[in-house]
């Protein structure tokens, strides 16, 4: 190994990158476009909150209070529609999924239970819905929830059953704090696949290693090369994609020495198997399918965007064999649910696997064109 | 034994098959110390995989190919450091410029003082120096992959096919800066299918076909040995001077511009052809008398043209 040699191909391989801008700015921007959009989809779903049409025949001041009520609730915006209007035809007019329409002597009837204790008094909230949207059982949820909790205080008496919550987590996390890690660990792969075949295939069909063959270039020299810059670029780009979260979505995440860790064994892993890939696959082109057929289950079996447990049994044992799985939850073990013992356990097997393929990438990059 | 050590290049019962395929079929040649060595053959005729054995990018199936003095299947670390190679269709890092390129492939050779300058003069390249490499026109682009071959100062270069692609311009350019090479005493081995550069390049030219070497020897020894005749052209002749010529037993050839060439064995024949040509009171427009080229020489030796197409410079006159 010469650091005058790798130092040289480092500086080719970052002159290359920073003079061609469109790949430059597609590495780069591309996780961060991933966190503001899904970032900003889930953030949505956190604080979710209904807009709700509810007409008031009653118009008393007992209506007026369960309106109130369902305000305070906190989960729907109100919008009243006039009393005069037909319920059903104004919601198929601006096409709403659900009115509320509140009885005329809902105060009459309430009256009645509270006053004169009359069991056979009662008040037919009416839902006017439109059943093929998706959202409106999520809102025929909550309202019947609510709607269930007046009725038990009515009645006087305290609940039987109760509810507590204990979370497994030291805190709450919210969905961008899981996601977060799943963007890093899947750029990081992304970028050291794509990198290291497209690369050498192209250098290769070109004929430039053919020339580099006749240079005292080792083949350690090249790949170490190629190693460093893979862990340059993965390293700007977590920092961006850090910095964007931090900044729009006011994360909170443990950033720690597992952080550089876990990066190193990801370009490790992604490199060692682009090696692989490049001895195989002869055409630039056929590489780059090569490479998404690898990146794509990995992509979307291995946790990265969403976690496993939404899978079935079976996607989730297969999520089990594939490196990227143990990288991002090591990624989160650590920069989420702050579990040194979990970081380690899958570093581990994330270390081994990347040794092996990585082995197995110096033993299958050559130099000669021929035998 | 004084001659054998001027060698740089000894090649001995070379020979490499790739599957059923003889591409190199037991050849034997030296190179000296020196000069500029020529492979000439057409497309598919083992001139690549001779000089890719040679500088070590491939292995043989037999023979012994010794280098410097070392086996280079032996020693290729040791020969790799003192040699420069232009590979055949030759291309460097597309976003790098000139400078950069050479600078890069210096660090390559450990080196530290190399005059990245005296190189880029040397193959004309001065007011290209922060160009990237993608920018450059093709033969702009040999150049540098020659600038590239001489960036360790090596013993031998070999240059495979450094101008095949290029535009007569762009060729004559690149073969400027080999003679440059050749007037400093560097020891080049090169392969082409062009005749006028093996021609106007080498002074040793091995012409090889099948994977056999035909014929060896200085360009001059090829034609001499070869091709004992003259050619003579007549230029803008009546249709009746091809006539006259055939009948005086001779076996002209006539061209679509009303050319006629004749192969004639003494300069007597030359005097004994004008003279009946002005006593017919045919016209005569000029005339040209030649040596034959290692093109003819090629022809006769293999019966195939050394490649496709119109046999290009001298061959149209």
């Amino acid at each position: 190994m010469n650091p005058r040699v790798v130092g040289a191909n480092l500086v080719v391989s970052i002159k290359s990158f920073y003079r061609e801008k469109t790949a430059m700015f597609f590495t780069m921007a591309f996780p961060i476009i991933l966190i503001l959009v899904f970032g900003t989809i889930f953030m949505d779903q956190e604080n979710v909150s209904f807009h709700l049409y509810v007409q008031d025949l009653d118009h008393t001041d007992s209506s007026a209070q369960l309106v109130n009520t369902l305000e305070l609730n906190g989960k729907f915006q109100i919008t009243k529609v006039e009393p005069a209007v037909n319920a059903t035809q104004y919601a198929k007019n601006n096409k709403l999924n659900l009115v509320l329409t509140i009885p005329e002597g809902y105060e009459r009837s309430l009256m009645q239970r509270m006053m004169r204790n009359d069991p056979n008094a009662s008040a037919t909230i009416t839902y006017i819905y439109d059943p093929s949207s998706t959202s409106v059982a999520t809102k025929m949820e909550i309202l019947n929830s609510v709607f269930a909790e007046i009725n038990q205080r009515m009645s006087g008496k305290p609940p039987f059953i109760r509810s507590a919550e204990t979370s497994i987590l030291t805190k709450k996390y919210r969905f961008i704090e899981f996601f977060i890690p799943g963007i890093i660990a899947m750029a990081v792969m992304t970028a050291s696949l794509f990198g290291t075949v497209n690369v050498n295939t192209e250098l290769r069909q070109k004929g430039v290693i053919r020339k580099l063959s006749t240079t005292p270039i080792t083949r350690t020299d090249w790949i170490l090369a190629n190693i460093l810059y893979q862990f340059l670029l993965a390293v700007i780009s977590t920092i961006a994609m850090l910095l964007v979260s931090y900044a729009v979505f006011h994360v909170s995440l443990q950033i720690n020495a597992w952080l550089p860790v876990f990066i190193v064994l990801d370009v490790f892993a992604f490199v060692g198997i682009g090696m692989i890939l490049t001895r195989f696959v002869r055409e630039a082109q056929s590489a780059a399918a090569a490479a998404n057929a690898i990146m794509f289950p990995m992509m979307f079996l291995s946790g990265s965007f969403f976690p496993i447990e939404m899978m079935p049994g079976f996607l989730q044992t297969l999520a089990g064999i594939l490196p990227l799985y143990y990288v991002n939850e090591g990624l989160r073990a650590s920069m989420v649910f702050v579990d040194n013992m979990a970081a380690l356990r899958h570093s581990a097997i994330i270390g081994v696997f990347a040794a092996v393929v990585f082995i197995l990438g110096i033993i299958a990059t050559k130099w000669e064109e021929g035998k | 034994m004084m001659k054998e050590a001027e060698h740089v290049i000894e090649v001995e019962k070379l020979t490499k098959r790739y599957g059923d395929l003889l591409a190199v079929n037991d050849i034997s040649f030296n190179v000296r110390k020196g000069e500029v060595f020529a492979l000439l053959g057409p497309n598919g005729a083992g001139k690549t995989t001779t000089v890719e054995i040679i500088d070590t990018i491939r292995t043989p199936t037999s023979g012994k190919v010794s280098l410097l003095g070392m086996d280079v299947t032996k020693k290729k670390h040791d020969i790799v450091p003192r040699i420069g190679v232009l590979p055949q269709g030759f291309s460097s890092f597309d976003r790098i410029t000139v400078r950069e390129t050479l600078q890069y492939y210096s660090r390559l050779f450990r080196l530290r003082d190399t005059d990245v300058d005296g190189l880029i003069e040397l193959v004309t390249l001065k007011d290209k120096t922060q160009e990237i490499y993608k920018n450059l026109s093709g033969g702009l682009q040999q150049r540098l992959g020659i600038a590239i071959a001489l960036v360790n100062d090596p013993e031998v270069v070999f240059l495979d096919e450094p101008t095949t692609g290029l535009d007569p311009r762009a060729r004559r350019e690149v073969w400027d800066v080999l003679l440059g090479l050749k007037k400093k005493g560097t020891t080049v081995f090169l392969t082409t299918h062009y005749m006028e550069e093996a021609e106007l390049l080498a002074d040793t030219v091995a012409i090889i076909s099948k994977g056999k070497i035909i014929a060896m020897g200085s360009p001059g020894e090829l034609i001499e040995s070869n091709a004992n005749y003259l050619v003579l052209t007549l230029q803008f002749v009546d249709e009746q001077a091809f006539e006259i010529v055939r009948k005086m037993g001779f076996e002209p050839v006539q061209d679509n511009r009303k050319n006629i060439k004749v192969r004639v064995e003494h300069t007597d024949d030359v005097q004994k052809i004008l003279n009946a040509i002005k006593d017919a009171g045919t016209s005569l427009h000029s005339l040209d008398v030649r040596k034959p080229n290692l093109e003819e020489v090629f022809l006769k030796l293999t019966g195939e043209a050394l490649r496709e197409g119109p046999a290009g410079g001298r061959g149209a006159e």
